[in-house]
């Protein structure tokens, strides 16, 4: 291990950045996703993995090869700028992958021993949510947005406290 | 010392037998003894010999007698509770004499001194470190020169009022309306007399009644109301002032230099910012009104049952003296039986907290009964002490308030005199003893102001101290910015020691070109922190200096020249914010697109962006699901994005796998190339890959040179790098 030399690199790695025109991405006849970059590269069933999924979701989308330790291909830049078809495909890839409901309002929220259960209404449906030691679970990002993960794991974004209804701020003060 | 110690006349005459015309250089006194009692011993260089003697009698006794000439080297050996001071003579140790930790400093002053002398070096003047307050004697806080038992508290109070004179206005509303809010609390009483004589006892004057009733509601509303408002309004100061105070604590904390930090424990640190700061706080939004207020009320209702019956109020004040002295000494006797139960309980804590941590070692040996049995002991200290604690306050409490009925006592049975024989109305009466009432608990409270400001004024005391205390910024700062720094590095003749009379780099010499790749090789504890924290200016060299581009350290701006300077230190530390954050924590203004381009080089973006989050994921205290090798890496990219032209890498020699120590490697490679780096190097890739190697063993150069020269040599680092070979040996066939 200790004798093995790396030496000095030849060449240091770069990003790789893709214009939405260098990217095509389809679906192939037997119903598999696609993704050729350029013209040299075609990926089987590509992930597409937000940068930044919190604080600026949109901005690039990595494309990687299918398995969790997966090649990145490259950085897209403004996917919505891609042809109508593919930005269907890509929007729902991300749909599936990051499951992150927007709370719009707290309808409701009793605290039983630390513990609250709370009902939230969210962009996802409305949902019944266990929360335990709450004030380890919560993330703040910058003044305003706050994310809240429930004693599940299941995460919770709430993007404006102060874009919510006077009731639903209380209720969250209560907790924050 | 401002001026040399005077030699006592016997040492004089012992002096100038032994010495005959030669000029004392050195004279200095030890405060031990040659038994190792407390006694007067003299070291003394006169000429060009070196004298012990001791001073007890009226004859001096010479102990020592060595010429200059046959010492080579002076040296303090750290002893418990002392130290002593020893020449070696001949390559023979000889003891000179030894003195306790009072004088570590002068001594580490001679040491230096006579080492010098003996070396045939001009012997160097130093200034003593004011240690004590020069009014009383007392030992100081090295970094601190107030002086706690002379420092006078009325002076924390104006300085603490000081943080006040932002918000005058609302200060004055204070006043006023604490002044008015007891004038009107002063109402009611007299309201009731009034009620008893016009409407009661008489049994008539019926429509005065309601009056009477609406003046007492009126009155009592009011006198809530301004309660209320001065309430709300002092919080608000007492918060903001306490704000302020904190606000300047923790900026002076930032700036504090590190051998405050090296002296003081993070916990004592913490305590001061949050419960030193809490107690001011305390203090100023509730403590000080409250003085005041109840000072108000005990004037008004003097001044009120003056004016109803002088006689009768000379009665009721008498005894208030006697009441003050009983029920402070009543209330010290519980304070004490309190302050032994929170002690206890604070050990009792300890013991807990001590036998979770170690559950796992408890088990392996079996000692969970004996662990039971010293937790019962503990459990049972506790419980007398709660126990004694709570039966003094049921016991004390209750005699307090009879102690303080005394004086109403007396009231009703002159009083009662007095309304008989007519020379008081029973209204009159009612409302004295209302008044009385309202007199007692405030001049209780009072007896305890002194000892309660005291504590709340040593708090303010303990903040003004770290206020008070030497800063990075008041270290001669340099003044020269260089457009660019290169990054050539050179140390000259440079010693120094965290204990000045304890140098940890001794006399260390070197040079590195700028891009160099310098690794420090030594054993632990042979100076290589040290050697970098010079070079970080953390410390500044006792003697000797460093210079950066051909110009001295101490002349270079501190704060250009850190701005330039970089760190990968063994503990990666990653603060509480997003990985990105953590990257960009050296160029707040960096790009995504920069911090994501740092990342690839360290090799972290790909686990990063496979991270739920991604570079929003959080890192720092709360970022327990990235691993050591993780975060190492994440170290690597925050340096690659800083860019600083001389780099610090303090590797670690974490346990990771293969595969990470290759990317880790690699990262690192690609950190280094075209900087100056000081490395303190455990792999052997980095010592190779070194463009020279110093060699260092207890804190001194011992060899200096490339990988393959001193490979060669078949000296010091042979050795190591044989012992190293085999420990890697053991570790791949182990591992």
């Amino acid at each position: 291990m200790a004798d093995h030399d790396p030496g000095q690199p030849k060449d240091p790695p770069a990003l790789r950045y893709l214009e939405p025109e260098q990217v095509k991405i389809y679906r192939a006849e037997d119903g598999s996703l696609r993704a050729t970059i350029g013209e040299e590269l075609s990926v089987l069933s590509p992930r597409f993995v937000r940068v930044c999924p919190l604080t600026d979701p949109d901005r690039y989308i990595s494309i990687r090869g299918d398995d969790p330790h997966g090649k990145e291909f490259g950085l897209l830049k403004s996917w919505r700028r891609l042809d109508p078809e593919a930005r269907r495909l890509v929007e729902a890839e991300l749909e599936r992958r990051y499951l992150h409901p927007r709370v719009k309002r707290i309808v409701s929220l009793k605290d039983y021993h630390g513990v609250q259960l709370c009902v939230l209404e969210t962009d996802r449906g409305v949902r019944d949510v266990t929360l335990r030691d709450v004030r380890d679970n919560i993330i703040y990002f910058g003044g305003t947005r706050v994310l809240i993960t429930d004693a599940e794991g299941n995460r919770y974004d709430v993007p404006d406290t102060n874009a919510l209804d006077r009731r639903s701020r209380a209720l969250l003060a209560r907790i924050l | 010392m401002a001026t040399p110690p005077t030699l006592p006349e016997s040492v004089q005459r012992l002096v100038a037998t032994r010495s005959p015309g030669g000029d004392v250089r050195i004279a200095a006194p030890s405060d031990l003894g040659p038994t190792g009692l407390l006694g007067e011993r003299w070291l003394v260089l006169a000429g060009d010999r070196v004298l012990v003697c001791a001073a007890d009698g009226a004859e001096a006794d010479l102990l020592l007698d060595l010429p200059l000439s046959d010492i080579s080297e002076v040296e303090v050996e750290n002893l418990v509770g002392g130290a002593a001071l020893r020449a070696v003579v001949k390559g023979r140790k000889v003891d000179l004499l030894s003195f306790t930790n009072a004088l570590g400093d002068r001594f580490g002053r001679v040491r230096a001194q006579l080492d010098a002398a003996a070396k045939g070096k001009p012997i160097p003047e130093r200034e003593e470190k004011v240690k004590r307050c020069p009014t009383c004697g007392l030992v100081l806080g090295e970094d601190s020169r107030v002086c706690p038992r002379c420092a006078r508290r009325g002076a924390a109070l104006r300085r603490l009022l000081g943080y006040s004179r932002p918000y005058r206005g609302r200060l004055v509303l204070i006043g006023v309306l604490m002044l008015s809010g007891t004038a009107f609390g002063l109402v009611p009483p007299y309201l009731t007399g009034v009620l008893v004589d016009r409407v009661l006892v008489p049994k008539k004057n019926v429509h005065l009644l309601a009056w009477l009733v609406m003046g007492l509601a009126g009155s009592s509303v009011l006198s809530t109301g301004l309660q209320i408002w001065r309430g709300r309004v002092t919080a608000w100061l007492g918060g903001r002032v306490s704000f302020d105070i904190r606000a300047a604590l923790y900026e002076r904390l930032q700036w504090l230099s590190l051998r405050y930090f090296d002296r003081h424990t993070t916990g004592a640190l913490i305590s001061r910012i949050t419960q030193d700061s809490g107690g001011v706080q305390d203090l100023l939004a509730f403590g000080l009104p409250w003085i005041i207020t109840n000072l108000a009320t005990v004037i008004g209702v003097s001044v009120m049952i003056l004016i109803i019956n002088w006689k009768l109020a000379v009665l009721a004040l008498i005894p208030a003296p006697l009441v003050s002295l009983v029920t402070r000494s009543l209330w010290n006797k519980m304070r004490a039986a309190f302050h032994n139960f929170w002690y206890r309980w604070g050990r009792f804590h300890g013991l807990v907290n001590d036998a979770l941590n170690r559950v796992k070692v408890i088990k392996a040996f079996s000692q969970q009964p004996v662990e039971i049995q010293r937790y019962q002991v503990r459990n049972l200290d506790l419980l007398d002490a709660s126990v004694y604690a709570e039966q003094t306050w049921g016991t004390i409490f209750p005699l307090v308030w009879l102690v303080m009925g005394s004086g109403s006592l007396l009231v009703w049975y002159f009083g009662g005199l007095f309304t008989v024989h007519g020379d008081l109305t029973v209204g009159k009466l009612m409302a004295f003893l209302a008044y009385l009432g309202m007199l007692y608990g405030p001049l209780n409270f009072l007896t305890q102001v002194t000892q309660w400001m005291s504590r709340a004024l040593t708090a303010a005391e303990r903040i003004f101290e770290v206020l008070d205390a030497e800063s990075d910024s008041e270290q001669t700062k340099g003044e020269v910015v260089p457009e660019q720094i290169h990054g050539e590095v050179e140390y000259r003749n440079v010693t120094f020691g965290y204990e000045k009379h304890q140098p940890v780099v001794k006399e260390v010499s070197f040079k590195t070109a700028p891009g160099h790749m310098l690794g420090l090789v030594g054993k632990s504890g042979a100076g290589k922190t040290t050697i970098i924290n010079l070079l970080c200016r953390f410390y500044d060299a006792d003697e000797g200096e460093i210079y950066v581009d051909g110009i001295n350290l101490r002349d270079l701006s501190l704060w250009a020249y850190r701005g330039r300077l970089g760190a990968v230190l063994q503990e990666p530390f990653l603060f509480a914010a997003t990985i990105a954050e953590n990257i960009a924590y050296g160029k707040p203004e960096a790009s995504l697109e920069e911090i994501m381009a740092a990342a690839k080089l360290a090799n972290a973006h790909d686990f990063i962006v496979n991270k739920p989050d991604g570079y929003d994921e959080q890192a720092g205290e709360r970022g327990g699901r990235l691993s050591a090798g993780e975060k190492q890496r994440i170290c690597i990219a925050r340096a690659i994005l800083h860019d600083p032209a001389i780099l610090i890498l303090d590797e670690a020699t974490a346990n990771v796998d293969l595969e990470t120590e290759e990317q880790i490697q690699q990262a690192i490679a690609r950190l280094v190339e075209g900087r100056t780096t000081f490395a303190i190097a455990h792999r052997l890739s980095t010592l190779r890959n070194a463009d020279n190697l110093l060699v260092i063993d207890d804190g001194k150069i011992v060899e200096f040179g490339s990988h393959a020269e001193l490979e060669a040599k078949k000296g010091v680092y042979y050795n190591l790098l044989d012992l190293h070979r085999k420990t890697s040996l053991v570790k791949a066939v182990s591992g």
